[in-house]
């Protein structure tokens, strides 16, 4: 697909989880490929239950997939084990939603950096304290922030401190995991300034996890769409933003409210109806389906297979090459209005 | 405004007291509301504007005691320092809430169809066979696929976009002339999020509901508000009709949340746009304006006397701020 070499590759992964009901299992992660390029920023999104972050915690051994293979340069982590396998995927780090739950409330910042070092085998003091301020420094901290608790930080800067401490073992790879989702819009620009940078300075290449759309779109060159565990679009941000393709992604992108009043007047009825169906028991076929205006008969039969509309952009709708050549959505019935109310 | 004026907040103070600390969240905010109307209230955390519309309720957590000042009228019954018993009638009755966790305002041991059909029993009068029928009514009118079922279900067997549509059909269950929504659609996807305020619209038109929405998402405000209040550092920093301050912001601090929103034209891997700094803690009262630490145009006597909202140019339009008003439009800015 590109001439660059991947540093991270996931090939049909499988994560699936035992079910409430007896005997049934949720395939939270159903078949995913994806891959990253070095000091690329990645886009995920999708529904809450769509498995996104099931899948990060897959890459990062968080969850066990069930098939599948990660690769990291080239290295596949289902072959290693033990001690071989924790320092490869030390390459791969987390950055979760939540900074207040990452930290440990007990420990200074500076000692919750210092054991990061400590595991990739830096334990001279003073090597300690510089590469410390060193690390603090690039994510926009004051070198006395080491001597703080997190209680004391704000929510910006403890995510910042989190940023710090993935960082201290020199990662390949970041999943940031609705990294800014839990902050303010005021300081969300912030912290999203510093992922741009640290990509840019370190090269360091980030699998953007988040349901923002509109952050994702700036931040990211390249996007996944994933529904109900499958990934149904994935292309370049221009792509899928500009010339969405599959009928989800062009729903997801409808549903944005704008900040603009008078486009927000013109919205009539939501561009998708229903909640994500339960991935207990997903829809056969393709998996949108039930919530699709396009959808026929062919698509409750068999998956739909990923078609290629351009250079890396794929849509798994067998409508995809009309959808793209025609710039519209077939709609075979009469679009579904919301129910007449009763009351 | 034709339509009748439902709630008339003035230069309403909250001090919270806790066992640690005095801060005073809300200072002196002024705002109305008029039926069949919808007020955003905008801000960041620790702006103020959840404890802005819950504390007159006597919704605030154990522990804390509140001292409120100024005067709220609902309806010409006076708030500040109603009686509990009072405050209770109008709870769930005139007054229905909605708030950002559906999980955790939900009983999570009961049915779906009794925590609705008691507020009926409560505020109606209604037998509980009564009020069952009406909860299923209700399921219905906030568009729940498969009400009947519904009923039985408990909160946990729901998503979080029907878990939201079950809190809406508890407010609105005793017909309220006030509905307070604190970040109703925070937590859920935005494809959700377009059908609960579509939703909202519609049982806003039918009930002739005043309606005070809560939110940090100018999207939300853009789609069902049509008046805001900016809050900044529990003052209101801006106010007047959505189509004016959102389109055209007067207030640095509203300017700059607008600007901060990334737009479809800024082009994949660009810096994103933003304030600087970072909002005051909560604390004693700021003698200045709050927001001159992080204002671009702040000048000396910002950090000393605190601006007054005024109108503007722009008569419906009132901002906090003297030199924004002194300089965009020659030097034009009329006391109250």
């Amino acid at each position: 697909m590109s001439s660059t070499k991947s540093v991270l590759r996931v090939e049909n992964l499988v994560t699936r989880f035992k079910s409430v009901e007896r005997g049934k299992w949720v395939k939270a992660v159903d078949g995913v490929s994806i891959e990253l390029r070095p000091g690329e920023i990645v886009g995920l999104v999708g529904e809450s239950g769509c498995g996104k972050s099931t899948l990060g915690r897959s890459i990062v051994g968080l969850e066990r997939p069930q098939s599948g293979r990660i690769l990291l340069d080239d290295i596949d982590l289902s072959g290693l084990g033990g001690r071989k396998l924790r320092e490869t995927r030390r390459a791969i780090q987390y950055v979760f939603q939540d900074p207040y739950a990452s930290l440990n409330d007990r420990q200074t910042i500076g000692e919750a950096i210092t054991e990061a070092l400590v595991i990739i085998g830096i334990h001279d003091r003073t090597r300690q304290r510089r590469r410390v301020h060193e690390l603090l420094d690039q994510v926009g901290l004051p070198d006395t922030v080491a001597e703080r608790y997190p209680r004391e930080l704000s929510g910006g800067q403890r995510q910042r401190v989190a940023i710090a401490r993935s960082l201290a073992v020199e990662p390949r790879v970041l999943i940031c995991d609705e990294p800014v989702s839990a902050l303010d819009l005021s300081i969300r620009s912030q912290v999203m300034n510093l992922f741009l940078t640290l990509q840019k300075d370190l090269g360091v290449a980030c699998l953007f996890i988040a349901h923002d759309l509109a952050l994702v779109r700036q931040a990211a060159s390249r996007v996944y769409v994933m529904y109900l565990g499958k990934i149904v679009e994935q292309g370049t941000s221009l792509d899928v933003y500009e010339r969405p393709t599959h009928p989800y992604t062009r729903a997801l992108l409808a549903s944005i409210p704008s900040a603009d009043p008078r486009i927000e007047a013109t919205r009539e009825v939501p561009a998708l109806l229903g909640d994500i169906p339960s991935p207990t028991n997903p829809p056969s076929g393709c998996r949108f389906r039930t919530r699709c205006p396009s959808a026929v008969e062919a698509c409750a039969v068999a998956e739909p297979p990923t078609v290629w509309v351009g250079p890396g952009h794929g849509a798994a709708c067998i409508f995809a090459a009309q959808i793209r050549a025609t710039e519209v959505v077939p709609q075979p019935e009469p679009q579904r209005l919301p129910q007449q109310l009763s009351a | 405004m034709a339509s009748k004026e439902i709630l008339r907040v003035s230069d309403l103070c909250v001090d919270l007291f806790t066992q640690r600390s005095v801060i005073r969240p809300v200072d002196g905010v002024s705002y109305s509301v008029a039926a069949g109307e919808t007020l955003a209230i905008v801000g960041e955390s620790g702006s103020g504007k959840t404890v802005l519309n819950f504390a007159p309720l006597g919704l605030m957590p154990t522990g804390v005691n509140v001292d409120l000042s100024g005067s709220i009228l609902f309806n010409d019954t006076e708030l500040v320092g109603i009686a509990e018993p009072a405050l209770r009638k109008l709870r769930g009755g005139s007054i229905g809430t909605i708030f950002q966790d559906p999980m955790s305002a939900l009983n999570p041991a009961r049915t779906i169809g009794r925590q609705i059909a008691e507020v009926s029993e409560l505020h109606m009068g209604l037998s509980s066979s009564q009020a069952e029928s009406r909860a299923l009514d209700l399921l219905k009118l906030v568009r729940m696929s498969d009400p009947d079922a519904r009923l039985k279900q408990y909160p946990h067997e729901l998503s979080g976009g029907l878990r939201q549509r079950v809190m809406i059909a508890i407010a609105v269950a005793a017909e309220p002339q006030l509905l307070i929504a604190d970040e109703p659609t925070t937590a859920l996807d935005v494809t959700v999020q377009a059908q609960i305020i579509a939703l909202l619209k519609d049982l806003q038109k039918r009930l002739n509901m005043a309606i005070v929405l809560i939110t940090h998402d100018m999207g939300v405000v853009a789609g069902i508000a049509s008046r805001v209040a900016v809050m900044y550092a529990g003052r209101v920093a801006e106010y007047g009709p959505v189509g004016d301050v959102l389109v055209e912001p007067r207030h640095p601090y509203t300017m700059g949340l607008i600007d901060a929103i990334p737009r479809a034209d800024d082009a994949p891997g660009s810096l994103f746009r933003g304030l600087p700094g970072a909002p005051p803690i909560l604390g004693a009262p700021i003698p200045g304006c709050a927001f001159a630490p992080r204002c671009h145009a702040a000048i000396e006597s910002c950090h000393i006397t605190r601006p007054a909202l005024v109108s503007t140019v722009q008569p419906l339009v009132s901002a906090a701020c003297p030199i924004i008003n002194k300089h965009n439009h020659g030097g034009a800015y009329v006391q109250h």
